[in-house]
């Protein structure tokens, strides 16, 4: 009996042995310290900034219309308007986007998603409304996807950023996004040379960009204190996160 | 004596599978669930910040070694530092990025989270993604796991496209092109004296 219960356990010992043996063979590489904490960040861009003071100077003063203006009137529209209004009225203006987005699918050969936003926006502004509603999110082959500009078109025909901008109001870019901007400013059915609204008188041309900045404000201001929020310096966190959106926009 | 023996099966059997079952995916979730507890669950609209963002330190400290996300994030600034600033600079960044994370985790409903399958990099790192809804936005995080000797921990977070290690670094790479590990410390705690966000820029 002694001699059974000793077997037993050497077996029981032995088994163990093994299996220890066997994990620490099959056990992975551990990260090493240096792989963890000095490698190259494969993510990290690599950011060209000659002007940085002046963009520094550029991004202080956004900053100080953002917490003066944009703030006060952002909290007041939010104040005073109904969420089903600030999303009707966030629906609309986005609508009135299809241009841009169209063109960009369509100049990087994104032929299906040129053909989702041309479904999207005949739905939405017919069945919508004028684009106040978004029933389109709800029908299959219909659904949102990411929006594509003219400055993302640029990217994915191989313009590098050039140098970064910080633009007054409009915040971070750099110069191919610059041109981008522009080329979308001219498809934009609200501005020249193609605006549906030329007839209108200057007041109302006004009053509708001042809605749209209005209606936009908190979108803007949310992201905006997000950003700033865990920033041990925002220029720079904000320079780094916009290029990283960028490039990952641009690579899907 | 056969009674023993198949105790000390069981025993074994159960040993052998606990080490094996540390299911990451499974780690990260209840670390994420954990948290919005701390911010949405019972009793926590009579918490203030502060207790709330300690808890949620806590929370996520109990699961993850948040040391790592800040050495990777410091980077070769890192030997920039004294011996005694290295400390103070891991627990400072520490507050803010959970004064942040608690800060625009406090909407009006609990975000839904669901997560995406584990996807395998190498033996050693995986990746896990996710989908938060939170306020009818939807964004998407990935976060990046290796694994240690201390299990699997998170080494970066990538929300909507944007390396949380890799934005920091840019900023820690800036200020050590002119600036001292002591002005990293004074800088940080200014930065954590203010309760809200909206003080202005100072460059």
């Amino acid at each position: 009996m002694k001699l059974r219960f000793r077997s037993f356990f050497i077996a029981i010992f032995l088994t163990a042995g093994t299996y220890l043996n066997a994990q620490q063979a099959a056990s992975p590489a551990y990260l090493s310290e240096e792989d963890l904490y000095n490698e190259d960040l494969s993510s990290s861009p690599v950011i060209s900034d000659p002007f940085e003071s002046v963009n520094r100077w550029t991004f202080k003063f956004n900053d100080y219309v953002y917490i003066k203006i944009l703030k006060p009137v952002a909290n007041t529209y939010q104040k005073v308007t109904p969420d089903a209004v600030e999303e009707g009225a966030l629906n609309f203006f986005n609508n009135l986007q299809y241009p841009v987005r169209l063109a960009g699918n369509v100049l990087q050969a994104r032929w299906q998603g040129a053909w989702v936003e041309t479904k999207r926006f005949a739905v939405n502004s017919t069945v919508g409304i004028a684009g106040i509603n978004r029933p389109a999110d709800s029908m299959e082959g219909f659904e949102l996807i990411p929006p594509e500009d003219i400055g993302q078109a640029f990217g994915a025909w191989g313009f590098s950023e050039g140098p970064y901008l910080v633009l007054p109001l409009l915040g971070p870019s750099n110069l191919r996004d610059l041109g981008g901007l522009i080329a979308d400013r001219a498809v934009n059915p609200l501005n020249q040379p193609f605006s549906i609204i030329d007839h209108w008188s200057w007041e109302n041309r006004l009053g509708l960009g001042v809605t749209e900045f209005i209606v936009r404000s908190p979108t803007i201001l949310e992201r905006y204190y997000e950003m700033k929020g865990s920033a041990i310096d925002p220029y720079s966190s904000l320079k780094n996160a916009y290029t990283q959106y960028r490039q990952g926009e641009i690579a899907k | 004596m056969y009674k023993s023996i198949i105790c000390y099966f069981f025993a074994f059997s159960a040993f052998v599978m606990a080490a094996d079952s540390k299911d990451p995916a499974a780690e990260l979730q209840s670390a994420i669930n954990a948290s919005l507890e701390v911010v949405y669950g019972a009793g926590s609209e009579a918490k203030s910040d502060p207790d709330k963002q300690q808890a949620v330190r806590g929370v996520l400290e109990s699961h993850y070694d948040l040391t790592i996300l800040i050495r990777r994030a410091m980077g070769r600034n890192w030997e920039l530092l004294k011996e005694s600033e290295q400390e103070e600079v891991i627990d400072l960044i520490k507050q803010l990025v959970v004064k942040a994370y608690v800060k625009n985790l406090n909407g009006s409903v609990r975000p839904k989270v669901s997560y995406g399958k584990t996807i395998q990099i190498s033996e050693n790192r995986i990746e896990i993604p996710s989908t938060i809804v939170a306020d009818g936005t939807t964004y998407y995080v990935t976060y990046r796991l290796g694994l240690l000797p201390s299990g699997w921990e998170i080494y970066d977070i990538v929300a909507e496209n944007i390396s949380v290690v890799s934005n920091y670094r840019q900023q820690l790479d800036d200020h050590f092109q002119r600036g001292t590990g002591a002005e990293l410390i004074k800088k940080l705690k200014n930065i954590l004296k203010n309760e809200e966000f909206d003080n202005e820029i100072k460059i």
